[in-house]
């Protein structure tokens, strides 16, 4: 895998690496692929009826207004403001 | 029978019959900890204050002689179940400040039995790992060689019930992380029947493969502590409706008669000698109760490794896209002119190498180009590793393998990402089927080091394989790390 291919990926991870991290990460993510590429030496076909058909759905629940957690518990753990989160300003 | 080794029967007649007082119970695991810890690191959050709360409470409960099975008994919960109020890290920078607004769903029930709750235990960050030593804040040792590594990712839990710091605890199992570590530790750990538990406030790692269970000095201690956790939950849209017997109802009945399964692939090649002759060892004295031994194949094992971190990979990938530094977990301190910006570093900074390595390979394998070939084989391969497990239990009740192909190793073995994905190689399997397994151990190797056994059972069929492990505890002498 290259730095490019690495630092497409850490985009769409939203992460960010610094050029020394990237190539050691490159150089992982190359031995890793290589064992995952085992998955291409045998010709299996996934079946999507099987799985959905054994998934267990409980009975679904009754449409209706519940009291839900208080804003104050939801924020606790965030920068807030107003029991609101706070974010960089995003519209000029 | 000193405090520290009593199994929990006892600790239950001790407490009723007021031999011992919840207080004096959790005072003397609370005095072990502050002994022992300092150097097993085996607790990220140690609750003493809470601890003698809830013993106080589950007292006047058992004085009113309305004790439950696990009322005033002290419990280690791994860092990664959400308890209300008490910090939990997942052993992650980037929840290194955060506290549950609410309870886990095994919480409320072990809460309801109003259980004595010693900490939180230490584990590889989000569970990702086999060694404890990717966790950001308490890099735990094993109690039998503190040069080596307790096995992961509960190996918090582990080494504290190794160490006699907790008599039980609860882990979660995504691949082998109760198994394994149990096995590195020398105590017993089940993994049960996926949906079993409710995964409701678990922090999520790879959802259709993570389950929670328990770890204790034995298989009947193993099967007390999952009595209480297990049922439906509506809030776990992937729980079953299963009825929950007592799993321990079936400890005592004989072996006569029960087909062991021995996967041929398993004691191959990569399995250590010593390894392989305690396990094989094992099953001959299970052949000397009566059970029959077959040998049978599991041609799927071969992609087993690759297929499972595919699969887990690519749902944490998408579990952890949750952790923006926005509405809990770390947030950067630096100045941010944009909101991606302020994601993207907080990110960076939050998590560790390993978590950053499985979100990139996870993303990789379900990104266009690339889907096919990697994501949906695993998904065919998944179904073909289920169509093997239910050819062999079409012929057996229960399959015997060895837990890890080594015992515990020193942290420098770490180092090498493939190789600490390849030892995963004899418990993944289970979490790709969903199927419940019970580690034991067997044997010790020449340095003394313990040896764990797998006995796996068919969906729903923990009772069977409690009953075969307890059977061979019976006639076992543990050797506990002294301490």
């Amino acid at each position: 895998m290259d730095m490019e291919m690495v630092k497409y990926l850490a985009d769409l991870s939203k992460l960010e690496f610094s050029d020394e991290k990237l190539g050691e990460t490159a150089q992982q993510m190359t031995s890793i692929i290589e064992l995952m590429d085992t998955v291409k030496e045998i010709d299996v076909t996934y079946d999507a009826y099987k799985d959905n058909h054994d998934v267990f759905l409980p009975e679904l629940r009754t449409d209706s207004v519940i009291p839900s957690m208080e804003t104050a518990k939801i924020v606790s753990n965030a920068k807030s403001s107003d029991n609101c989160f706070v974010v960089p300003k995003v519209v000029e | 029978m000193e405090l520290k080794d009593m199994k929990l029967r006892d600790m239950r007649k001790a407490l009723d019959s007021k031999e011992i007082s919840a207080k004096e119970l959790a005072e003397s695991y609370l005095d072990r900890i502050k002994k022992y810890d300092g150097e097993i690191k085996s607790y990220i959050t140690v609750t003493e204050e809470l601890a003698y709360e809830q013993a106080e409470k589950a007292q006047e409960i058992i004085d009113k002689g309305e004790a439950k099975a696990l009322t005033g008994i002290p419990v280690a919960i791994k860092d990664n179940i959400c308890t209300q109020g008490v910090r939990t890290t997942c052993a992650s920078r980037i929840l290194e400040n955060f506290i549950p607004p609410y309870d886990a769903t095994v919480m409320e029930k072990l809460n309801s039995q109003n259980i004595v709750m010693l900490g939180k235990t230490s584990m590889d960050e989000f569970a990702m790992g086999g060694s404890t030593q990717t966790s950001a804040f308490a890099k735990t040792v094993n109690p039998y060689n503190k040069g080596c590594v307790p096995g992961g990712s509960s190996g918090g839990s582990a080494a504290a019930v190794s160490a006699r710091l907790a008599p039980v605890a609860l882990g979660t199992d995504t691949g082998g992380s109760i198994r394994q570590p149990a096995s590195f530790c020398g105590i017993t750990g089940i993994k049960p029947t996926y949906s079993r538990v409710s995964r409701f406030g678990l922090v999520a790692f790879a959802s259709s493969l993570d389950q929670i269970g328990t770890m204790a000095l034995s298989a009947e201690d193993c099967g007390i502590l999952l009595n209480a956790i297990c049922g439906f939950d509506m809030h776990d849209g992937t729980s079953s409706r299963e009825a929950v017997p007592d799993f321990t109802a079936k400890i005592g009945e004989n072996m006569k008669g029960v087909k062991i399964a021995l996967p041929k692939e398993y004691f191959a090649e990569g399995i250590d000698d010593e390894v392989r002759q305690s396990v094989l060892a094992a099953a001959e004295q299970y052949r000397a109760m009566g059970a029959e031994l077959i040998e049978c194949s599991m041609p799927s094992l071969k992609y087993a490794v690759s297929c499972y971190y595919l699969l887990a990979c690519a749902e944490a990938a998408s579990n952890l896209s949750r952790y923006d530094g926005i509405k809990y977990g770390h947030r950067t301190e630096r100045q941010c002119d944009s909101y991606e910006e302020l994601i993207v570093r907080s990110r960076s900074e939050g998590f560790g190498d390993e978590v950053k390595r499985r979100i990139l390979l996870g993303n990789y394998c379900l990104s266009s180009g690339y889907y096919d070939a990697y994501y949906r084989k695993a998904l065919a391969l998944r179904q073909l590793v289920r169509k093997e497990y239910n050819d062999i239990f079409e012929k057996c009740d229960m399959i015997l393998t060895p837990t890890a192909p080594t015992v515990a190793y020193s942290p420098e073995k770490t180092a090498d990402p493939v190789s600490m994905y390849q030892a995963d190689i004899c418990t993944v399997t289970v979490n790709i089927a969903g199927l419940p397994a019970i580690s034991t151990t067997c044997g010790y190797d020449k340095n003394g080091m313990p040896i764990g056994m797998s006995l796996i059972g068919k969906k729903f069929a923990e009772q069977d394989i409690i009953k075969a492990a307890s059977a061979f505890e019976q006639g076992f002498t543990p050797v506990l790390p002294r301490m």
